[in-house]
């Protein structure tokens, strides 16, 4: 699938300098946003460095002062404070990719597939991304409350300290299921899928992406963000399960 | 030579009160008396390291203290050779380095030589490489003193130098101490509860008790002793 | 990858020694002060320096962004001089010395106080001004706290984590093996981070061993 785009001829990522793009992404992108990047740093011949946290550390390494490029949040809430601090190029702002929110199970005991969330009531133990500060969390609780789930899976929810965490939660069997992005679920091998919560039903997931005011080659930057809204890097994006947004800001 | 020393102080530290009113011209003064009597803060008190209430402190020309003028000298500029009765030699040096500790570097002439009187006088040349803790107790308090002396110092100070020493070491060490109050012209202000000690070295005595003198004169006047 | 493994592991360990050696003059200042004077505010100084141990390593890690990002108090400033702070090896050393600092304080001002004055009194009377004190009799002689609280500030350096991650970056230009290990767990990279581990281990292991040869011998 990605095969394709991983180009390993271009060697390995240099030191920042002047004229490295630093690319500040959630980490839930991880595993589709190095490739691309590496296959940008080889068409184009511009280094890019990805520094890949959670996306409220990384939104407040940008107020303060971090020399960042691009920004792409995991939800809008993050990218709004980078806006009302004035640090970002608001023409640049666009949604670049939405997700999915899916059940997951261990692959033991074996679990029948569902069609409807009401099955999350028929488990002991939820792990879910920490519904407070990580983005998937608070979408997880907003659509839980939105299905009149939330008052009675409470007691049972496992907050972990990011979607990744509750992937490897659920994997472990530590926990009976998840709650946890698409991608996340197509990534592993150790989970089985056991709901997909339509798109049309669930919350509006984005990932917004923008150049920041500071950027040092905001052009470079821009060309960053034409590729990854291009073609050849969509068709990456939905081969590992995420979604093109419904419209673009 | 006698040199003018004036002691004229009071020390308050709790409920403890010393009070000091000597003005004499000896080379060695005594402070005799029993044990809480208030000789060891006499000595601390000329070293600078106790803050006094009021008073003068002079040996020779030079003043440390003079509450009236406003003179505190800061212990280290004092210039006075402290060997206090535990001797608090630097366990992390060698016998050389302690002894070497106060010697300025600055000198140029007369240095080495008068180093060499102080080593030779206290026949410490054998154990200038030791380590403090290899020595023994007479050994010990040459080094003392030695460190004491190579500081050129005013004064001597010392407490007690002779009683942790059986009588056969005192016998030997008694001499070095006869010996720097005659070459060296270093006085010394010395404190023992020992009658004999105080006969064979001072010319001064002062008789304390309970921080208070009970009577000071030439040693060789006779007294009644503890 | 064991190249890559490697490099992340010599930057682990040269920075945290970096960051050492940048702790040590005012954290000795800092143990000898507290340990020997007395003055209005001591209290608060000792506050200001336990601030690191006991908050959570991620607000320190904030706390150091406001001040050293480029648009902080001190960031600016150094950020005018060419002197970039966040992202780059110097917010290593610097998150590394903050989280370390305290450490060091308290080994090596129990150090200090373990000093008895009466060799600092006579010293004095020797001649020796307060400076020549410090140097050739306390600090000779509370050798022991200060070495055993350099070896802890390392240590905390080493393993650093919370801090590091908010002023340096997930980049792999200033990746450190802690950060490492929380990249490659958060990707799923189970080989490269149980590498990172066995690596990690090894350094800790090898840290301990000389920190016990220098405790006997010191």
């Amino acid at each position: 699938m990605l095969a394709a785009l991983s180009l390993t001829a271009c060697g390995r990522a240099p030191d920042p300098g002047p004229g490295v793009l630093i690319v500040s992404a959630a980490s839930s992108l991880t595993t589709v946003i190095e490739p691309l990047v590496q296959a940008f740093e080889c068409d184009t011949g511009i280094a890019v460095e990805l520094n890949l946290a959670a996306s409220s550390t990384l939104a407040s390494q940008v107020l303060a002062g971090a020399p960042v490029d691009v920004f792409i949040s995991a939800d809008h809430i993050q990218m709004d404070r980078v806006a009302a601090a004035g640090l970002l190029r608001p023409a640049t702002r666009t949604v670049l990719l939405s997700n999915q929110l899916v059940v997951v199970a261990p692959l033991e005991p074996p679990v029948l597939p569902a069609t409807s969330p009401d099955v999350l009531a028929s488990f002991e133990r939820i792990a879910i991304a920490d519904p407070v500060a990580v983005p998937a969390g608070v979408y997880t609780r907003a659509y839980l409350e939105s299905v009149g789930l939330w008052r009675r899976l409470e007691d049972k929810l496992v907050p972990t300290r990011s979607v990744r965490a509750a992937l490897v939660t659920v994997e472990s069997g530590a926990v009976d299921a998840g709650l946890v992005y698409r991608t996340d679920a197509l990534s592993s091998n150790k989970v089985t899928q056991v709901y997909a919560v339509p798109v049309a039903d669930g919350p509006e997931i984005v990932y917004p992406v923008a150049v920041t005011a500071a950027s040092a080659d905001p052009a470079a930057s821009e060309r960053l963000l034409a590729y990854l809204s291009g073609a050849g890097a969509s068709a990456a994006f939905e081969s590992a399960g995420f979604i093109m947004p419904k419209a673009r800001r | 030579m006698p040199v003018p020393i004036t002691l004229d102080f009071l020390l308050c530290q709790g409920d403890f009160r010393l009070e000091m009113h000597e003005q004499v011209e000896a080379r060695v003064v005594a402070l005799f008396g029993p044990s809480g009597s208030g000789k060891t803060s006499v000595l601390e008190s000329i070293a600078g390291l106790r803050s006094l209430e009021w008073g003068e402190i002079r040996i020779g020309s030079r003043t440390l203290y003079d509450s009236g003028a406003g003179v505190d000298v800061p212990s280290h500029r004092r210039k006075v050779g402290y060997v206090p009765q535990d001797l608090t030699l630097f366990s992390h040096m060698n016998v050389k380095h302690n002894i070497l500790y106060g010697a300025r570097s600055d000198r140029d002439d007369g240095s080495a030589e008068g180093l060499e009187q102080i080593l030779s006088l206290l026949e410490l040349h054998p154990f200038l490489d030791r380590r403090v803790s290899d020595l023994s107790g007479g050994e010990r308090q040459r080094v003392a003193i030695a460190r004491a002396l190579t500081t050129e110092p005013l004064v001597l100070l010392l407490d007690e130098p002779l009683t942790a020493l059986d009588r056969g070491l005192r016998a030997r060490v008694l001499p070095y101490l006869k010996r720097i109050r005659d070459e060296l012209a270093t006085p010394m202000v010395y404190v023992s509860h020992d009658e004999a000690e105080v006969r064979a070295l001072a010319d001064w005595v002062v008789e304390l008790d309970g921080g208070r003198t009970i009577r000071s004169g030439p040693a060789l006047t006779p007294f009644a002793g503890p | 990858m064991t190249g890559d493994a490697l490099a992340i592991a010599w930057r682990t360990v040269s920075l945290a020694a970096l960051a050492t050696l940048v702790m040590l003059p005012p954290g000795i200042a800092l143990a000898w002060i507290l340990a020997r004077r007395q003055f209005p505010g001591r209290a608060m100084l000792e506050t200001l320096v336990s601030l690191p141990l006991v908050m959570p390593p991620v607000a320190t890690g904030l706390m150091l962004l406001w001040v050293f990002g480029r648009r902080g108090p001190l960031g600016g400033p150094l950020s005018q001089l060419g002197i970039d702070v966040m992202f780059t090896w110097r917010a290593v050393v610097l998150a590394g010395a903050v989280m370390g600092l305290p450490l060091l304080v308290r080994a090596a001002r129990a150090g200090f106080e373990q000093v008895d004055r009466r060799y600092e009194e006579i010293a004095g009377t020797l001649g020796a001004s307060p400076r020549r004190v410090f140097l050739t009799i306390s600090l000779p002689l509370a050798k022991r706290g200060v070495l055993a609280g350099a070896l802890l500030g390392f240590s905390r350096a080493l393993g650093e984590f919370g801090a590091t991650i908010m002023v340096a970056g997930a980049l792999p230009s200033t990746r450190t093996i802690a950060v490492a290990i929380y990249s490659y767990t958060e990707t799923g990279q189970a080989a490269a981070a149980t590498t990172m581990l066995a690596i990690s281990a090894t350094i800790a292991f090898g840290a301990l061993l000389l920190s016990n040869r220098l405790a006997s011998s010191a």
